[in-house]
């Protein structure tokens, strides 16, 4: 009984540190829909920063915890989001994985060289195995017993910080502004905006949160961890399966899924024998619930995975040009390649550099087509090829010929990968992703580490290729033949992006509903990928092992997927020539920087650095040099809109400098021109009709006008001042609300937060509406959709803007309800409020307006008073004929 | 139509695969042709010579030391003149990050394009270069921790083949060591502590039977530690090692993990709960521990078992090893890599000098092959070829007491046995 609770106690120790961790992935997932696998990384430099300042500078431990918890950690965070987290949050989610995944390799690298640098001139102590971290407490560390229970005094800290960051953090997010806005943004950062919320800056504060969790948690791992920097990617691995478990939504239940595995780890460690077995099973329990949590929990994650933003493919630069002429410069790199190659001798090193560059070219290809074709992100490719070439090994070690052994192997890799992706595909890309992650750590610490599969540490002995009157291991040879396999696998990529099913993919890739809708099917085209992209993994897994002679487990470790990954989508993820350029630097650039006598390091952060170039270049190296190109060669004017001519005007303008005015506004959508020179005013105490037929450029023209949709040409005056340029956030704080279409209401917060979201005191909403009181303390998505417009106009009332805008307010309401908001508006009107009413319907909008403005076409058609407004001027309104 | 397409291009990649395979062979073992027959990287008045480290990892692993090691007996031959009349050209140590394709590329780098004669220091536990070298008749000299040293005519363990196979001699003097020091292992048990990686339960397999083959009685062989980083919490491990001898805790504690901080940790955790018995493993002899009063006296009784003479031993070898390092790195911390660097270049020199002036790897690798055998109280005595699968069977204890280390057994070579 004593050894249970000595399991509980000490396993909720360990799960306080994945607790704080994984809050931290969760807080920030969940305000800017970035997963940070770099997360990790930012512990370890904080516990690096904190050592060093303890055991190199002689810090007393509390002062050097503030310095790298309270102050390095959250300026870190801080400039991340400035440098990086802020590009990527709009950037597509291949980018954002690969860039997070960039940082995880270039921060403990860069950390490590300046270690490194400075360790001569300033007399600190390496940071390696050999370094003895202390933690927050008294050194070395006392031991305590409580009710039989062992603790010593690091145990005891850890389990206080954490608990004390908890609460603190639960009392942030429920009971300060900042937090509340935070948790608005994440719940609908739209309307947030429109709120006046500034959501950039809310990112801003969620990051440098985060990253202070990171930091915390760094810093009290060290002690057990040691300054080793894949325990920590190891131990956020581990912290993503409670953030999994808390959906990556819910802080609370991410916390508690931590604990929960703190005490899992210890129990199987101290209970689950049998398993001793298989070695690395209870290592993997993690990795096994991760797998488990990212299936049973699709549902939740099914909403996040379709919030992310679409990869939409870049512009093709080269089209105009002929074929011959795209592909000479490859045509004449190939030549030169191979009269260079062809020109040296058999046991030159440089050919040989080029032959492993083109055998990782080979592996990248599979990126082509999972991440460039199918838009998928997969983290487990090293994993694929050491599976093929482990298999081959050891299909060719009994006895099989060596062709059959190769097709094993491929064939295995295959299977492989139609298994993990099955279950993963449909519930959206970050699953899929963290999926094969869950299967690279898998595969490295149970499957290969069974030794009939591996041959344990020594591996299998693979033999060289023979062609008959040569073999492979002339790696000029290597190179000829590799040249061949990555121009068949082009080939196949080409036939497969204009075959029938290759259409399809991309269907799938930009509009997986509407392709469902059309009889496309998403999940058996993307397994098809998946297939296809595990066997060229593992073709060129086993081109690696040949041309290294054999294959160990250790050979091809996860991480190196990771690095492979990064390199791969800088130069580019959707064409063959990216992934022989990115094979080729992989393999030659670490040879030049030892040749100049530069830290490996270095070479690490400039691979990492790549994911922070990717945040503004998604597509990679290669389209940057299309682009360039193109740019240099056709400097084209930009398109002038095409400017409609003034719309007739009735009434009489209104004087600049009141209320709120469009002047010849032009805005749309990519290249689509809605809006073709719109004209608007609305006065204070005026209420504005402005009706228009289904596409006229309404909602457009509320989107304009509350600064969520950039103007192309024209003005937006409010109270004369020129508010053309500023961000939603800054015009709602200077009194434009806008009540979009549908309901204005955050629907995970409730009744009482979504008033504080525009009102300090919500009480004089209350006295007003007394249902809303009612219901204060409930969701706001769990009122009637009555209820929830009441409650988007209800603080409008309270504290009136000055230009109110709503976007078809009556849609969907019952009569009663309907009446009851359009009193509303009156009331308002009397407060001295500009209002904006966009019906679609000339209905009871109408009879409330002062004015009405007729919308066809995006331009307005007619403006006049209401009373002016008969049944033939509705008519012709809505069929868009202008009356001259 | 679009399946067709698919499985067109499928069938067509799997036919030139076909072909391609279709005239493999196997090769391994055969001589490469060029590089290998020619006296590469021996002129008349040089030797070229070159090693590979595991200098920088991911994990904080660092053997950069054996270079020091290394070129501090290179330095002493030369400033004797050298070996029949030819310096000793040493261009330092690649780094192969704990990577293996790094490895492989390192050593072709020095074969290919550095034209090294041989691979000295080589030090990296996970070295990929091992095919590449053996095909290529490089000669290599290091600490053979890995299989893939094993079994070769060109891989050179300074201390024999640590990892042999199934059948194979496997040392015993780590537990005839010990039961010299504890005064005869009669009726004295012994726990063995590993992580849960297969090269660490390998590891596992080989010193139980030491230990057995001593004469102790083995009541616990646990492989339950997390393989990549520490566990966070040590008490699941602790409270089976406390009941693993009928209910009591085992006289003896061997534990086969890599870094002190495993070891600290452990140590710790197990004199918390009342440990009173002796703790031995590999590693522990590591002067970074003694600049640490605390991990110092976390340590404090435990009994390190190094391959090699141990600094602090008064034989002539050793002086002499401090006074060569003190030469080319004045100052310079004695540890288990730099010692280790320093017997492989010693071992090399010994290969080098029989073989004569007549120089090629050929030659060399017949003579080391030959019937080599060469004694030191340094590092015991080597033989090749039979050291080639299996280890030398020598070793040493060091006690740690009082902050400092003092040497509990000298270097000391025992019978192997063959390998269950």
């Amino acid at each position: 009984m004593a050894e249970l609770l000595g399991y509980l106690a000490s396993g909720l120790v360990t799960g306080a540190v994945f607790a704080l961790m994984a809050s931290g992935l969760t807080l920030s997932y969940s305000a800017t829909g970035v997963f940070n696998f770099a997360h990790g990384a930012i512990g370890f430099l904080a516990a690096l920063l904190f050592f060093e300042l303890t055991v190199g500078f002689g810090w007393p431990s509390w002062l050097a915890g503030v310095a790298a918890i309270a102050v390095f950690s959250p300026l870190l965070g801080y400039v991340l989001h400035r440098a990086m987290f802020r590009g990527l949050a709009q950037a597509g989610e291949t980018a954002q994985i690969v860039g997070t995944i960039g940082l995880t390799i270039a921060l403990p690298a860069l950390g490590l060289w300046l270690v490194e640098l400075a360790a001569e001139p300033l007399g600190l102590p390496p940071a390696d195995a050999t370094s003895l971290p202390r933690g927050l407490g008294p050194y070395p560390a006392e031991t305590f017993s409580v009710a039989g229970v062992g603790l010593d005094s690091d145990q005891l800290i850890t389990f206080a910080f954490a608990a004390a960051a908890a609460v603190a953090l639960w009392a942030f997010m429920r009971h300060t502004p900042y937090g509340l806005r935070m948790r608005a943004s994440v719940d609908r950062r739209r309307l947030a905006t429109l709120r006046g919320i500034d959501a950039d800056a809310s990112s801003a504060l969620a990051w440098t949160l985060s990253s202070t969790l990171a930091g915390l948690a760094g810093v009290l791992a060290v002690v057990t961890l040691g300054l080793d920097s894949t325990a920590y990617t190891v131990m956020l691995f581990v912290s993503a399966t409670a953030a999994v478990f808390g959906r990556l939504r819910s802080i609370p239940w991410t916390f508690a899924a931590g604990l929960g595995l703190g005490v899992v780890q210890n129990l199987v460690a101290g209970y689950a024998d049998f398993a001793e077995d298989i070695t690395g099973l209870r290592t993997a329990v993690p990795v096994i619930l991760l797998f488990a949590g990212l299936i049973l929990l699709n549902r939740s994650t099914a909403r996040v995975a379709g919030s992310a933003a679409e990869d939409a493919p870049p512009p093709d630069h080269l089209a105009g040009l002929p074929p011959w002429r795209r592909r000479l410069p490859w045509a004449l790199a190939l030549a030169v390649l191979l009269g260079w190659t062809l020109t040296r001798s058999a046991g030159d090193f440089y050919v040989g550099v080029v032959a492993q560059g083109l055998v990782l070219a080979l592996i990248f290809c599979s990126f082509v087509v999972v991440t460039g074709i199918g838009g998928m992100v997969n983290l487990a490719q090293a994993s694929f090829a050491a599976m093929a070439a482990l298999t081959c090994g050891w299909a060719f070690a009994s006895g099989l010929p060596f062709p059959v052994a190769i097709l094993l192997g491929v064939l295995g890799a295959t299977a492989v990968g139609v298994l993990v992706a099955l279950p993963a595909l449909r519930l959206g890309g970050r699953v899929l992703t963290l999926a094969t992650l869950a299967l690279a750590l898998l595969a490295d610490q149970v499957l290969f580490q069974v030794d009939a599969f591996s041959n344990g540490t020594i591996g299998w002995p693979m033999p060289a290729i023979g062609l008959g009157f040569t073999d492979t291991t002339d790696p000029r040879v290597r190179v000829v033949l590799l040249l061949a396999l990555i121009g068949l696998v082009a080939l196949l990529v080409r036939n497969l992006e204009r075959s029938a099913s290759g259409r399809a993919i991309l269907a799938v890739r930009s509009a997986p509903a509407a392709a469902t809708t059309s009889g496309i099917s998403a999940p058996r085209t993307k397994i098809l990928l998946f297939a296809l992209a595990s066997a060229i993994a593992g073709l060129g897994g086993v081109l690696f092992a040949t041309s290294k002679g054999s294959i160990t487990a250790t050979d091809l470790p996860a991480f190196a997927g990771f690095v492979w990954l990064a390199v791969v989508v800088l130069q580019g993820v959707r064409r063959i020539g990216g992934a022989v350029l990115g094979g080729l630097i992989a393999a030659v650039f670490p040879e030049l920087l030892a040749g100049w006598g530069v830290s490996a390091h270095v070479g690490a952060i400039l691979f990492g650095t790549g994911g922070m170039i990717l945040a503004r270049h998604p597509d990679g190296v290669l389209a940057q040099m299309a682009e360039a190109r193109n740019r240099l060669l056709r400097r084209r004017p930009p398109p002038s809109p095409p400017r409609a001519e003034p719309a007739l005007r009735d009434a009489p303008a209104a004087e600049p400098g009141d209320g709120f005015r469009m002047e010849g506004v032009v805005a749309g959508y990519g290249d689509v021109t809605v809006l073709r020179g719109v004209d608007l005013a609305v006065r204070p105490g005026e209420i504005v009709a402005l009706l228009g037929a289904n596409g006229a450029g309404k909602s457009t023209t509320c989107a304009v006008a509350a600064g969520d949709l950039p103007v192309r040409a024209g003005r937006v005056l409010l109270g004369g001042q020129d508010v053309t340029r500023w961000p939603a956030h800054r015009r709602a704080r200077a009194g434009i609300l806008l009540a979009p279409e549908g309901r204005g209401v955050f629907p995970g917060l409730t009744v009482e937060e979504n008033l504080r979201t525009w009102l300090p005191d919500p009480e004089p909403v209350y006295e007003r509406l007394p249902r809303l009181a009612e219901r204060r303390g409930l969701p706001a998505g769990a009122l009637s959709g009555g209820e929830q417009q009441l409650l988007t106009l209800a603080p409008a009332l309270v504290r009136p803007p000055r230009v109110l805008i709503a976007d078809e307010p009556s849609l969907g309401l019952a009569p009663l309800v309907a009446e009851q908001v359009l009193a509303l508006f009156a009331e308002l009107r009397e407060h001295g409020v500009a209002l904006l009413l966009v019906e679609e319907k000339a209905t009871s909008a109408l009879e409330l307006a002062d004015t009405v403005a007729f919308m066809s076409l995006g331009t307005i058609t007619w403006t006049g008073p209401r009373a002016a407004v008969d049944g033939e001027r509705l008519t012709t309104a809505y069929l868009g004929v202008t009356r001259r | 139509m679009r399946r067709r397409t698919v499985r067109l291009a499928g069938l067509v990649a799997a036919a030139a695969l076909a072909a391609a395979g279709c005239a493999a062979e196997q090769r391994a073992g055969g001589t490469g042709t060029g590089a290998a027959g020619e006296a590469a990287g021996v002129t008349g008045t040089a030797v070229r010579v070159g090693g590979v480290l595991t200098k920088t990892s991911a994990s904080g692993y660092s053997t950069k030391d054996a270079e020091i090691g290394a070129r501090a007996r290179f330095e002493r031959a030369n400033a004797a003149g050298g070996v029949h009349g030819r310096k000793i050209e040493f261009v330092g140590a690649e780094d192969d990050n704990q990577d293996a394709a790094k490895g492989d590329a390192a050593a072709k780098k020095l074969v290919q394009r550095d034209k090294v004669f041989a691979l000295v220091p080589v030090h990296a536990p996970n070295f990929g270069g091992a095919v590449f070298l053996e095909q290529n008749g490089v000669p290599w000299f290091g600490w053979a921790t890995g299989p893939q040293w094993c079994g070769t005519r060109t891989g050179f363990g300074y201390n024999g083949c640590l990892a042999p196979k199934t059948g194979a001699g496997s040392q015993t003097w780590w537990g005839h060591q010990m039961a010299d020091l504890v005064g005869g292992s009669e009726g004295k048990t012994v726990y063995v502590q590993t992580t849960d990686s297969s090269g660490s339960k390998y590891g596992g397999k080989t010193i139980s039977q030491s230990f057995q083959a001593a004469g102790f009685t083995l009541v616990g062989l646990n492989s339950g530690l997390p393989a990549a980083a520490p566990p966070p919490d040590w008490l699941p491990y602790v409270n089976k090692i406390m009941t693993s001898d009928a209910g009591g805790p085992p006289d003896i504690v061997v534990s086969i993990i890599a870094g002190t901080k495993f070891n600290t940790g452990l140590y710790a955790v197990l004199k918390k709960a009342g440990y009173k018995g002796l703790l031995t493993d590999a590693t522990s002899y590591d002067v970074a521990i003694l600049k640490d009063p605390a991990t110092a006296r976390a340590l404090d009784g435990v009994i390190a078992a190094p391959m090699f003479e141990p600094f602090e031993s008064s034989a002539p070898e050793i002086t002499q090893l401090k006074a060569d390092v003190e030469k080319v790195a004045p100052g310079a911390e004695l540890t288990q890599h730099l010692a280790i660097g320093y017997w492989a270049a010693d071992i090399f020199l010994k290969v080098l000098e029989q073989t004569g002036r007549d120089l090629t790897r050929e030659k060399f690798l017949a003579t080391a092959n030959g019937g080599f055998t060469y004694e030191n109280a340094g590092f015991g005595r080597i033989s090749y070829p039979k050291d080639h699968s299996e280890p030398n069977g020598c070793g040493a204890l060091v006690e740690l007491e009082g902050g400092a280390f003092k040497v509990a057994r000298n270097m000391k070579c025992f019978a192997n046995v063959p390998l269950k």
